[in-house]
């Protein structure tokens, strides 16, 4: 194995380590959420429903729920361990090291997007227990799920970057990132919504991310998935690039 | 030619208005033992974290081994094991494993990492703790760990920035002791303190850093020689007032219980046209001690020399 391989399977080992030796704090929680969303929404609230696109609300709202959680997990891993290692400088034992800035910056964003993606199966799992889960297209299901949580954690990257207290981390994810998913037809269908409010939604990105994994899994979609693969795709793209530069710059990171 | 272990040229360095590097020239010999001496806010942790790459520089050039540190930085940094004043230390893991990821972030597999980790706990004297998270350490076992981290990746140019802070007298000689024998080893080692004497016993050169810029740098023997000795000298009739010495060295004259009291330059030099003008002027002298000029003593004149220059040109 050469150096670089090895200085960037380290810091993703490490990146993962930390966050399976904690499950109480990491696996947990989506745990327990997810179980109550299925029990309240899925069959207290799903069984008044009925069928929406032609599955049952449980099997509609389940894609919903695992992007909520891929992307909740992938932000979070990714702003939360940049932005503890810089409150606590320990940051520093990886950028005095001879990693290269692109090693560093990719070594975060894979290690949480394995996370956001451990999750997203954590939750099909709680799923399982209350109504059997159809994969429809597992090619799309794996290449969304790859997309979102990679491009979430980039995202995460420059919010720990940018945080310079807690707070910031709770703002992002609470206030913007958690309104944006349940806005984006994780509980609902779109066609369900007055004309104006489904050209509104169409503005939220967070509706191509479920309409696409929902397309992986009930093989059902209100958008073109492969449009929205495509600018996912360019989105996460141009994320990464702003991280490698913000690294590059030391932004937050070297004074 | 062999570049040497850290040269810098022009180095400069603005936080806002305040200036912690003003133009730096330094060169640093590989295989040196050098220490860095100035006051709180001379500019040595920013020239360091310069190296390192925790600080971009404003302007001028810095290499290490040759490799700029921002250009080759990947070089550069690969051939630096830093021991922080700040305790920057990973608190998710036992301290083995932080030594493991450190050693790794530098290229070295797994099983070599293990074998480095465990040889530089041993080293430091706290392998016995290799399972405990770094915040459970003593205020010493932590000074050790951080030393510790700096080894692991066996570094050719070993920085230390206040190494022996706040620890005990044992401590610092077991810490002195690994320094020295890294030295002899061939590593090069920057020192920054506060403890005079540990500059004046272990370094083979000081630079001697004020607002930013070296004030001066030369051998811990050569600077004291630089600076002012006390002359005590009994005579058997002590006089009221201090006599008019004509010597070339003497700056100062004092009367004291039993004799006088001279300040000079080369006090060792300047001792016996001392003793034989003082004679020619009808005294007896009946001892005499040569107080040498303290490397502290040497460091307060120079800094408070340039602070006085700073304020005149300012």
């Amino acid at each position: 194995m050469n150096r670089n391989t090895t200085q960037f399977l380290t810091l993703v080992r490490r990146e993962i380590l930390r966050f399976v030796r904690r499950p109480y704090n990491t696996f947990l929680p989506p745990i327990i959420t997810n179980t109550l969303y299925f029990a309240v929404f899925g069959v207290i609230l799903g069984s008044r429903i009925g069928e929406i696109a032609g599955v049952s609300y449980l099997q509609f709202v389940l894609p919903g729920l695992v992007v909520l959680g891929a992307i909740s997990d992938s932000f979070e891993n990714a702003s939360f361990t940049i932005f503890h290692g810089r409150w606590n400088d320990y940051i520093q034992a990886v950028l005095t090291s001879p990693m290269s800035n692109r090693s560093m910056v990719t070594a975060y964003v894979s290690a949480s997007a394995l996370r956001g993606i451990v999750t997203s199966l954590l939750i099909v799992g709680v799923g399982l227990v209350f109504t059997p889960v159809p994969v429809a297209n597992p090619l799309y299901l794996v290449a969304f799920l790859l997309i979102i949580t990679t491009l979430f954690g980039g995202l995460g990257v420059i919010g720990g970057l940018w945080a310079t207290d807690f707070d910031y981390l709770t703002v992002m994810n609470q206030f913007i990132l958690r309104p944006l998913v349940f806005f984006g037809a994780v509980f609902y269908s779109l066609e369900v919504l007055p004309p104006l409010w489904r050209n509104v939604s169409l503005l939220n990105p967070m509706v191509y991310m479920v309409n696409g994994v929902r397309y992986g899994m009930i093989g059902v979609t209100e958008i073109d998935p492969n449009t929205s693969l495509a600018v996912l795709t360019g989105v996460t793209a141009v994320v990464l690039a702003i991280d490698f530069l913000l690294f590059k710059r030391g932004y937050g990171l070297a004074e | 030619m062999t570049a040497p272990a850290i040269e810098t040229r022009e180095l400069r360095k603005n936080y806002g208005d305040v200036r912690a590097l003003s133009g730096l020239d330094l060169t640093v010999d590989r295989g040196e033992f050098f220490g860095l001496l100035g006051p709180n806010g001379a500019g040595k942790t920013t020239f360091i974290n310069t190296l390192v790459g925790l600080v971009h520089k404003d302007s001028g050039t810095a290499e290490v081994f040759g490799f700029d540190v921002e250009d080759d930085y990947r070089e550069a940094r690969d051939r630096i094991g830093l021991a922080p004043q700040e305790f920057n230390v990973d608190r998710f893991f036992p301290i083995i494993e932080v030594l493991e990821h450190k050693a790794g972030y530098h290229g070295i597999d797994s099983e070599e990492a293990r074998r480095r980790a465990e040889d530089a706990l041993k080293t430091v004297g706290i392998w016995e703790k290799r399972d405990t998270r770094f915040n459970w350490l003593s205020g010493g076992m932590k000074r050790r760990f951080v030393l510790a981290r700096a080894l692991v990746s066996d570094p050719d140019l070993l920085i230390l920035d206040e190494p022996t802070a706040g620890v005990d007298v044992q401590l610092r000689h077991d810490l002195w002791d690994i320094i020295n024998r890294m030295n002899d080893e061939g590593t090069t080692i920057l020192l920054t303190t506060h403890y005079i004497e540990e500059a004046e016993r272990l370094c083979d050169r000081v630079a001697i850093m004020d607002s930013g810029r070296k004030v001066e740098v030369a051998a811990p023997d050569e600077l004291m020689a630089r600076g002012t000795d006390t002359i005590d000298l009994g005579l058997a009739d002590p006089p009221r007032t201090a006599p008019r010495l004509d010597v070339e060295g003497v700056t100062e004259v004092a009367v004291t219980d039993g004799g006088l009291s001279v300040t000079a330059a080369g006090g060792s030099q300047t001792a016996p046209a001392l003793m034989r003008e003082l004679e020619r002027t009808g005294h007896t002298v009946t001892s005499l001690d040569i107080r040498r000029a303290s490397l502290e003593e040497v460091f307060v004149d120079l800094t408070r020399d340039d602070r006085e220059y700073a304020e005149v040109s300012a």
